[in-house]
This record gives structure tokens, C-alpha cells and sequence, in this order.
């Protein structure tokens, strides 16, 4: 049913808030918020990833991801936005040949902010590790993801949307833990500088 | 190590071995930084082995703080009354430098535990000149002596061109340090660390800790009496100190701690960057290896890469080749229906299996590349007979054994 309410979606100009699928589904369904926004997300890039490979219109010889050069309105799909709120967002760009996928990670306060951004960097600078992650995000975004119709051949469908989304739970955690681990160490610190006051 | 040590390791180090190789008695010219704030000069020579010159460059005064000669009020007293006959206070003080002692290594007591003590104090000549003036405010609060100047805030030194402020009252004394740091991921970091200070004070094994409170603002008590310098991007740290804190052999360790309690707050935040990059290094790393685990470039791992060949071959593209991308679904490949396009090869029916033909049609081009005569050679056996004269007899014999053959 989700996954049908996001390819109507998906083929008009749409911006989603999770929240609204949410009361839809709020009777059936006990799964957490951040459960419905990973599978809004899988099942919208189900349906995105159907690319084909398609040489330039404008330079022959030349095939090269569309998405980024939009050369031609043709070959563009409308973007679609998956919002859990406004600090987390998610955009995917799709085009004949290609997909981009914007993640906008949750950052509640300074320290976050900081944490995200150094991690996002560490993961950026080793980009060609991962193939399918961009070296510099889009524009108000915090990682990007270009996904070209050769990926799509080289690697498994199911297994690229898994990781996309295993990868974006990653990043979560793995923020709140550091997170965490700042404020253990901060008060083991400071317990330890006033034990010397006793 | 979790709380920093009052003796400069290093300065201990050169007095103990000093002290043990007196009679080699080497050269010794040296100078180094601590806390990023003081700077030591260390000198002794082979002529007189038993005279060191330890000299102090303090940090750069700001305009709010009182010095007298260049050292904080009642440093020159603690000197003396520290180390007492071993060193001697030398006036002028060498160029650059605010205080320079010289050591006498043979007035040292003879006795080891002793002279160990000594040496060790003199290795924290920080604690002693740096915590001076705040030890002398503390230890109105054990003689309860009432101040002059009740509740009129002083500032000390404590950094280049920063200081604290001590608020003496009656039964205790209030110590606020203005927290600056220069990177701003520091600054991040330190807030969050000072505001678990704050925290730690109010779990249950610390109520007898110096009350603590963290506020981005300067507090009341400075507002009027400094208005300037009170600009700080971590916040304001105060700790209220009583009696009880300094009662005793606590007071020591209470002046080190407050007068390094910047050092100590930064020395931490450093520390938990550095484990925060070990971390997310290691985390990276454990992604990668994700995608690897769960098959993600199992077609990548081959020896075919599609990149190997994407340059200057050109790639293979059916003619009427299905639009759609196929999960696993070989799709039937017919050798006529290749045509030639710039670009890399592409895979049509389970990767292992068309990039096996593939790298067949490519070794048969280069095959065919090979089998083409050189240039080179095709012209070195080539006879060439237009610009030699030739005999009727050879003529007849070359023309004549040619066509018959």
C-alpha cells in the first residue's frame, strides 16, 4: 500500500511528511517513527531505480549521469522530498541514466552539528570506497548518493537500496553513541577534578 | 593520566640527572613550553657544575591584572620561603624572561627523601609563582581573617593576555574563569564539558565539592568592576571555594587545580577529539567492510573490471537491447547485434558471463592488431628495386623466377 502511494506519488510533484503516512497507517502498525521513514525511503528508491543507460543527447560520445548535468528537461523525473521533520530530510533526484539520494542528518544541538559534519567528512574523503557516495554533497544537505545505471548492473538492486538504508541507520547511531561517549568522558572528567577538592 | 601532575616532568628530569652526573656536569642550554603559557630556560655549565640558572617567562599580563616586578603579589616571599638557601633570586632577570633563579645543587639537603622533596618543588616553580597571589586569598578563609576589600573582585593572571577573578567574601572565596578557546570546535566541545561539571556536582559523592555554575553571560559580580575583558566563547565557570576546601595539606592541591584549571579543561577536550577521530576512522572503516560482507561489489572483485577496459576500447551496446534493467535475469546476447560506441563495456546477461566475452572480443582485436605487419619491418625486407640497376641476367632470372612462382 505504502509502496503504491509512493509511486502515484513519485510520478507527480510531490512533497511528503512521513507523519501524514504515519497517522494513516498509526491503527496497524506498531513500528517507530524512524522504521516508517527508512521504509518510505527503500520503498521510493524500489521504484527510482529503474535506469537505463543513455548516451548524451548533446556530445557524442559522451554518457554521463544526467542528473547532474541536466542537460535536458526530458530526461529529468520530478525530485521527491521524504521529510520526518525539518531537521531530517531526505531528497532523491532521479534521471533517465542516474539518481542522486541528499540525506539531511538530524543535528538538535552544537555538538551534534559538529560530530555529524566530521563524520560526514571522514565518509566523504573515503568515497571511493564506497562508490555509489558523492564527494561533496548537494547543496543544504549533508551526504549525497550518485547511483548511475552502471552501478545498478555492477551491484544487486536490492543490495544497493539495503545498504543505502543500513547506511543511514549507521550514521545515526553512530552519532548519537559519539555523542554519548563526549558527555562520559566530560563527566569522568570533571567528577575527577572535584574528587580533588575533597 | 587524568589530572595534570604540578612538577614539569621534563624540569625533574634534568635536575635528577643533573643531580646524579654532578661531577660530569655537561653543557646544558635548554628551553621549552608548558601549557602553551610559560616558557622555561634551563642553563648550566661545565665550569661550575654546581650552579643551574632556571629561568620563567610568565604570560603576557592583560591590562585588568596587578604585578610587581613582573611576578604575581607575593611570589618573590613563596620563593623564598620554598626553597629557601638552594636558590637565589638573580636581579635582573635574564633577557625575555620574568624570574631567574640560581640553583645551588651543593646546598642541597644530604639526606635523599629530603632532597627529593626539594627537587620536586622546584620542578613546580609554576605552582609556586603562578599560585601565589590565589593562595594568599585562600588562606585568609583558614585564618579567618576578613579582607579589606570584601566582595571587590581581583583578577589574576592566568594565560596570555587573559585572567580569572576571585570574589573574597567573608566565609568564601568565588572563582570565575572566563573560558576562551581559539578553534571552535574546541569551544563546542568545552561547553558541553563545562556544563557537565555542573552536572557532576549534583550527584551524590561530590556534595562536598566546591559548588559549581556554568553560564554563558559573565556573572554579576564582575559586570560592574571589569568591563571589558569579559567577552568569553565557552562561558563562565565559577566554583565556590569555603573553608573546607582549603584546610590543611588540601590547599596545595587546591591553588594547582584552580590555577590550571584552563590547561586541564583543554588537555581534555584535545584528548576526546583525538578518540573522537580514532573512532570514526575505525567506523568508516567497519562501513566499507559492511558493503563488502554483504556481497555489495561481489561483481567488482573479479578479474574483469568494467574500468579496465572503459578507456580507449570502447563498449558494446545491443542495438534493440531491453530498456530495463535486468536483477539477475540473463538476457540473450546474439554476436550480430553489437555495434561500436565510445564508453564502457557493459554487461548484458550475469556479469562473470559477458565480461568473459568481452575479454574474448577484445583478445581477438588485439590479436588482429598484432597480426598486422610492422611498418618498420614491412619495410626493411621489402626489395627495393625501383633505383637499382639490375643486369638483363638478373632481371630475367628475379622476373622470371617470380612469375614462375
Amino acid at each position: 500500500m505504502l509502496s503504491s502511494y509512493w509511486f502515484d506519488k513519485f510520478l507527480g510533484k510531490s512533497i511528503a511528511i512521513v507523519s501524514e503516512i504515519q497517522k494513516k497507517h498509526a491503527r496497524g502498525s506498531n513500528a517507530n517513527p524512524l522504521r516508517l521513514y527508512l521504509t518510505c525511503i527503500r520503498n521510493t528508491l524500489e521504484a527510482a531505480m529503474c535506469l537505463q543507460n543513455f548516451p548524451c543527447q548533446e556530445v557524442e560520445r559522451h554518457n554521463k549521469p544526467e542528473v547532474e548535468l541536466k542537460t535536458s528537461p526530458e530526461l529529468l523525473l520530478n525530485p521527491v522530498t521524504i521529510c520526518r521533520n525539518e531537521a531530517e530530510k531526505c531528497l532523491i533526484e532521479t534521471s533517465i541514466n542516474s539518481l542522486r539520494i541528499s540525506l539531511k542528518v538530524k543535528q538538535s544541538d552544537e555538538l551534534e552539528n559538529i560530530l555529524t559534519k566530521k563524520f560526514l567528512r571522514f565518509l566523504s574523503m573515503r568515497a571511493e570506497a564506497f562508490q555509489v557516495l558523492r564527494r561533496k554533497p548537494v547543496q543544504g544537505y549533508d551526504i549525497s548518493f550518485l547511483i548511475t545505471n552502471y552501478h545498478c548492473e555492477d551491484m544487486q538492486k536490492q543490495k544497493l537500496i539495503d545498504f543505502i538504508v543500513q547506511f543511514m541507520e549507521d550514521i545515526d547511531k553512530e552519532i548519537s553513541e559519539l555523542k554519548l561517549s563526549v558527555n562520559t568522558r566530560g563527566r569522568l572528567v570533571a567528577t575527577e577534578f572535584l574528587k580533588q577538592f575533597i | 593520566m587524568i589530572l595534570l601532575q604540578s612538577p614539569s616532568r621534563y624540569l625533574l628530569q634534568i635536575l635528577y640527572n643533573r643531580v646524579q652526573n654532578l661531577e660530569k656536569g655537561v653543557e646544558l642550554d635548554c628551553q621549552w613550553v608548558e601549557f602553551d603559557d610559560i616558557r622555561y630556560h634551563i642553563q648550566g655549565s661545565v665550569k661550575n657544575p654546581n650552579v643551574l640558572l632556571l629561568s620563567v617567562s610568565l604570560p603576557i599580563p592583560p591590562p585588568e591584572t596587578v604585578l610587581f616586578g613582573g611576578l604575581p603579589l607575593g611570589a618573590l616571599e613563596a620563593i623564598k620561603a620554598a626553597y629557601g638557601v638552594v636558590a637565589q633570586i638573580l636581579d635582573p632577570p635574564r633577557d625575555g624572561f620574568n624570574l631567574t633563579l640560581k640553583l645551588n645543587l651543593s646546598k642541597l639537603p644530604p639526606d635523599e627523601e629530603q632532597k627529593h622533596a626539594l627537587l620536586t618543588k622546584i620542578a613546580s616553580v609554576r605552582e609556586v609563582v603562578m599560585g601565589a597571589p590565589l593562595r594568599a586569598v585562600l588562606k585568609q578563609l583558614v585564618t579567618r581573617t576578613v579582607p579589606s576589600d570584601l566582595g571587590k573582585p581581583v583578577a589574576l593572571v592566568h594565560r596570555p593576555n587573559e585572567s580569572f577573578f576571585l570574589v573574597p567574601q567573608a566565609d568564601k572565596v568565588t572563582v570565575i574563569f572566563p573560558m576562551r578557546f581559539n578553534d571552535s570546535i574546541d569551544t563546542v566541545l568545552a561547553t558541553s564539558f563545562l556544563q557537565e561539571f555542573v552536572e557532576a556536582r549534583r550527584t551524590a559523592g561530590l556534595n562536598n565539592a566546591p559548588p559549581c555554575l556554568w553560564s554563558p553571560s559573565p556573572p554579576q559580580e564582575l559586570t560592574e568592576a571589569f568591563t571589558e575583558s569579559l567577552s568569553a566563547n565557552a562561558g563562565f565557570v565559577s566554583f565556590v571555594i569555603f573553608s573546607r576546601h582549603v584546610e590543611g595539606r588540601k590547599l596545595d592541591r587546591t591553588v594547582w587545580n584552580l590555577s590550571t584549571f584552563h590547561a586541564y579543561v583543554n588537555y581534555h577536550v584535545k584528548c576526546s577529539e583525538c578518540f573522537m577521530h580514532t573512532r570514526m576512522r575505525r567506523q568508516v572503516e567497519s562501513l566499507i567492510q559492511a558493503g563488502h560482507r554483504n556481497g555489495l561489489y561481489q561483481y567488482h572483485s573479479g578479474p574483469f573490471r568494467s574500468g579496465s577496459i572503459r578507456d580507449g576500447m570502447g563498449y558494446i551496446e545491443p542495438v534493440h537491447g531491453t530498456e530495463r534493467y535486468h536483477d539477475l535475469v540473463p538476457v540473450p546476447v546474439h554476436p550480430g547485434s553489437f555495434r561500436f560506441r565510445s564508453g564502457p563495456v557493459r554487461y548484458w546477461s550475469g556479469p562473470e558471463l559477458v565480461s568473459l566475452r568481452v575479454h574474448t572480443f577484445i583478445t581477438l582485436l588485439q590479436a588482429l592488431d598484432r597480426a598486422k605487419p610492422d611498418p618498420e619491418k614491412a619495410k626493411k625486407n621489402s626489395p627495393n628495386r625501383s633505383f637499382k640497376r639490375m643486369s638483363l641476367k638478373d632481371g630475367n632470372n628475379s622476373l622470371g623466377s617470380r612469375s614462375w612462382k
